[in-house]
């Protein structure tokens, strides 16, 4: 797999995190079971993935549609 | 049993074609009224969060997005048991077919705008030293030395940001033309120049692509990341807490949900 696949790859699952994580339908109240750890963990992928630094390291190659990629 | 909540939809219909969600499991919608709420029965929430387990809920989304409009959940949504989503369902009905109206033929389209932030400040800092020249050259007192110097690095920020403004302004204009919604997020970090969602009528998709074409092929030298059709995640907006039924009210939800059930001819639930 080429390097710029890989990118891009690693592209579309940050934007994937960035809204299956923290995004949609966001329930509250007693009826829903509540899984606090999935705040920290977003946010340590947010820290890891989503930085400048590693937005930076994408700068080699073009940004093509992750989405496409991936399909 | 508990249910793992992928979304709503606009639909109290079954799923036709089947999807297979968490773990494989079996995904089915449970009707309220005229839309439902699409689940999985599963018996723990899962501990880990993985790759794997993050792209099959987003990849059953997608797939209900193909066929409804979709208010797609955020991860790990767990409702403890068929009680407690009629509940749920109750109490967001009005939210809910609210922003199903809103994202009726829409999806959302992700734009990421990279620059060179360093660069930029340093074009700034080369202009004002020009100018600084020329004002040491007709007025060389110190005090106007120190006030310049002062807000120097005043000055490059309000800059900076001047030059983000119309950046951001051009693309937008770009853009705007072909969606029904937007949110804008000008210098996250100093590099992430613009981080921008729109919300897209399906029909005018290429329209929306071919703008970005236009952008990205343009004099203005920056790093774009696209991204989409999504689910509309960034645009769910829920006005209403989830509270607790009063007694009168939980009294009433079985009434209101068998006649709910009646108008979408559903047996049972």
């Amino acid at each position: 797999m080429s390097n710029a696949v890989v990118k891009s790859k690693e592209v579309t699952l940050l934007e994937i995190l960035d809204r299956v994580l923290d995004k949609g339908v966001v329930i509250s109240g007693d009826m829903v079971i509540s899984v606090a750890d999935v705040d920290l963990i977003y946010l340590g992928l947010k820290v890891l993935l989503s930085s400048v630094e590693t937005m930076e390291k994408l700068r080699g190659s073009p940004f093509i549609s992750p989405m496409q990629e991936a399909k | 049993m508990k249910l793992y909540l992928y979304g709503i939809i606009n639909s109290s219909d079954q799923i036709k074609e089947p999807i297979y969600g968490l773990k494989g499991s079996n995904v089915y919608n449970i009707p309220f009224c005229d839309i439902g709420a699409v689940i999985s029965e599963i018996e723990n929430p899962i501990q880990d969060v993985t790759e794997g387990a993050v792209l099959e809920h987003e990849a059953v989304v997608e797939k209900l997005m193909a066929n409804f409009a979709v208010l797609p959940a955020r991860f790990q949504t767990i409702i403890d048991g068929r009680d407690s989503l009629l509940s749920m369902m109750q109490s967001y009905y009005r939210d809910f077919k609210g922003n199903l109206e809103r994202f009726h033929n829409k999806c959302e389209f992700g734009i990421k705008v990279i620059w060179p932030a360093d660069k930029v400040k340093a074009n700034i800092l080369k202009v004002l030293k020009k100018d600084e020249q020329k004002i040491l050259e007709s007025d060389n007192s110190s005090s106007k030395r120190f006030i310049k110097k002062k807000f120097e690095g005043y000055k490059i920020d309000k800059e900076f940001e001047a030059k983000a403004d119309k950046f951001i302004k051009v693309m937008d204009i770009f853009f705007s033309r072909f969606a029904a919604e937007k949110k804008l997020e000008k210098l996250k970090t100093k590099n992430l120049l613009l981080d921008a969602v729109y919300l897209v009528e399906k029909d005018r998709e290429n329209d929306f692509r071919e703008a970005f074409g236009h952008i990205k092929s343009g004099p203005l030298g920056l790093k774009y990341l696209f991204s989409g059709p999504w689910p509309p995640y960034n645009f769910v907006v829920l006005s209403k807490k989830s509270d607790l039924l009063r007694d009168s009210e939980q009294a009433d939800l079985f009434d209101k949900v068998t006649r709910c059930q009646a108008l979408a001819g559903v047996d049972s639930i």
